[in-house]
């Protein structure tokens, strides 16, 4: 069975092949069920009728999946068992509850505190190698490399241990996922958050001034002033905006003051 | 031109990674500019693309059924046409940026026919199942993989080829004065980008803690969850909350 899982899991990487407007990541589903069903279901028709009912519409945010398809699993063991009838109706169901909220926790901590934190910790690194005199220039290759390391260390983790736990949840004790310490990892989240972007702004400000050379120029409190403008109005046009008007707010408004000579 | 193919297909590679295979984030500027650059000789340049695309589109990941700009074929195809036609310049890294985002609105086009298009394969997979023909299941997953494979190896290959040609002609035309305001912009973009950043992480926050700041709303107003920028964006929260529900 264990064979079985680890099968499962690779197959999960492959949820979103087939993603589609219709129904979303629904053969992403049976690709990867279909092996845990090939085992569970001996009988031909039974087998058809189970990889039938997962048609249907499915989506929820790729990482944390691997419970739902593990809650499912654990399910269609049970059916194929045999004797109540019932749950086969409750299949769908448990799959419609469970990719809600758990595509909204996935969204959250992997995509809105995760990866911006392990970005900002190799741009962190980025800009001390960067710096004008460093002695490290030559290991820029190193940013990259810790981005994709330290993410994956945690992501890879995560979706693995989720596939395995499948085997203490099954439909009665759903109820056991809120004890999973999710505010224990946001508190951690929540420190990082705050601290990391201003070490890095305070880093970049040490290091750069407006372009290097004016590093020297002694001119910092206007250079300080400068860029804590430009903050203030660009956390402003990132709320009322968006990437692509910051972006080429920030472009028009450089070549402006380089036409006026500031 | 085999340069361009190779290019192509690593960037391809790397694009698919955000839906079709793993979400390992190698998609992400941060790392695929600089392993353009890399291929191409100079990391250093695709280090500092790749840092302000990060920031900028900090938040530009498809949650749901939307489908934001992807910030991958910004990051590579600026790297790819500075350090094809004018290596080690900040002022043209910088026009390589501008003119990439065009460039990525036609990628997401792309991708969202790709998507509509699966439903078909997706049919004929079903149509399979309820024939017992199961191998469908399988290789319904390898033909949406190469199609999105494909899809993005075309999409590089043109931008690329066809890019670079508007790349190089009009950067060329542009006066002193442009110039050096790309070379501030060079400098500046992190901290807008870092702005943006900040905007964000204090605004993303898990459905679990939210429903706790509801609960407690009355009786400890002075906690900081309180504040009256929550209620300010409560329907952005909530949007991302229901945002797998919702169709658009």
């Amino acid at each position: 069975m264990i064979k079985i899982y680890s099968k499962m899991f690779l197959r999960t990487l492959f949820l979103q092949a087939l993603w589609n407007y219709e129904r979303m990541q629904n053969i992403g589903l049976l690709f990867v069920l279909k092996p845990f069903l090939y085992k569970i279901y001996l009988n031909e028709d039974k087998r058809k009728e189970a990889l039938l009912r997962h048609t249907g519409f499915f989506n929820t945010h790729p990482y944390m999946s691997n419970m739902i398809i593990i809650v499912i699993a654990n399910m269609e063991k049970e059916i194929a068992k045999g004797n109540c009838s019932e749950k086969v109706s409750e299949v769908n169901k448990i799959k419609s509850v469970m990719e809600g909220p758990l595509a909204a926790i996935g969204d959250s901590f992997f995509w809105g505190t995760l990866r911006p934190l392990m970005a900002l910790i190799s741009i962190f690194i980025l800009i001390i190698l960067k710096a004008p005199d460093s002695r490290f220039a030559a290991y820029g290759v190193l940013v990259p490399v810790v981005f994709i390391s330290l993410y994956n260390a945690v992501h890879i983790l995560i979706r693995y241990r989720l596939i395995f736990m499948g085997f203490l949840f099954d439909k009665k004790n759903i109820a056991n996922l809120s004890k999973l310490d999710f505010m224990f990892l946001w508190k951690m989240g929540r420190l990082g958050k705050v601290i990391i972007p201003i070490t890095v702004l305070f880093l970049y400000l040490k290091v750069f001034g407006f372009g290097p050379e004016s590093v020297s120029s002694g001119a910092n409190i206007q250079i300080i002033f400068k860029y804590s403008a430009v903050l203030a109005l660009s956390v402003l046009v990132s709320k009322k905006f968006g990437s692509v008007p910051l972006f080429y707010g920030v472009i028009l408004t450089c070549i402006i003051m380089s036409y006026l000579g500031m | 031109m085999e340069n361009i193919v190779f290019l192509a297909f690593i960037a391809a590679l790397c694009t698919v990674d955000i839906i079709a295979f793993g979400q390992f984030m190698i998609c992400r500027p941060i790392f695929c500019a600089p392993l353009i650059g890399f291929f191409m000789g100079d990391i250093s340049t695709g280090l500092w693309i790749g840092m302000i695309a990060e920031m900028i589109w900090i938040n530009a990941i498809p949650m749901g059924v939307a489908v934001p700009i992807d910030a991958s074929p910004i990051g590579i195809l600026s790297t790819f046409w500075v350090c094809k036609y004018f290596m080690n310049s900040q002022e043209a890294a910088m026009w390589g940026l501008i003119l990439a985002i065009p460039f990525a609105y036609l990628y997401r086009r792309i991708d969202i026919s790709g998507r509509n298009f699966n439903i078909k394969i997706m049919h004929w997979v079903e149509k399979g199942i309820q024939n017992e023909k199961y191998g469908r299941i399988n290789l319904g997953i390898i033909v949406g993989v190469f199609f999105f494979v494909a899809r993005a190896f075309l999409f590089y290959v043109f931008a690329m080829v066809v890019g670079g040609w508007i790349y190089k002609g009009i950067y060329l035309q542009f006066p002193e004065p442009i110039l050096i305001g790309f070379k501030k912009a060079w400098y500046l973009l992190p901290i807008a980008g870092l702005g943006m950043v900040i905007y964000n992480l204090t605004n993303v926050k898990p459905p679990f803690l939210r429903h706790h700041n509801h609960h407690h709303h009355h009786r400890h107003p002075r906690r900081n969850w309180n504040s009256p920028r929550f209620f300010h964006n409560r329907h952005r929260n909530i949007k991302i909350l229901f945002l797998s529900h919702w169709d658009d």
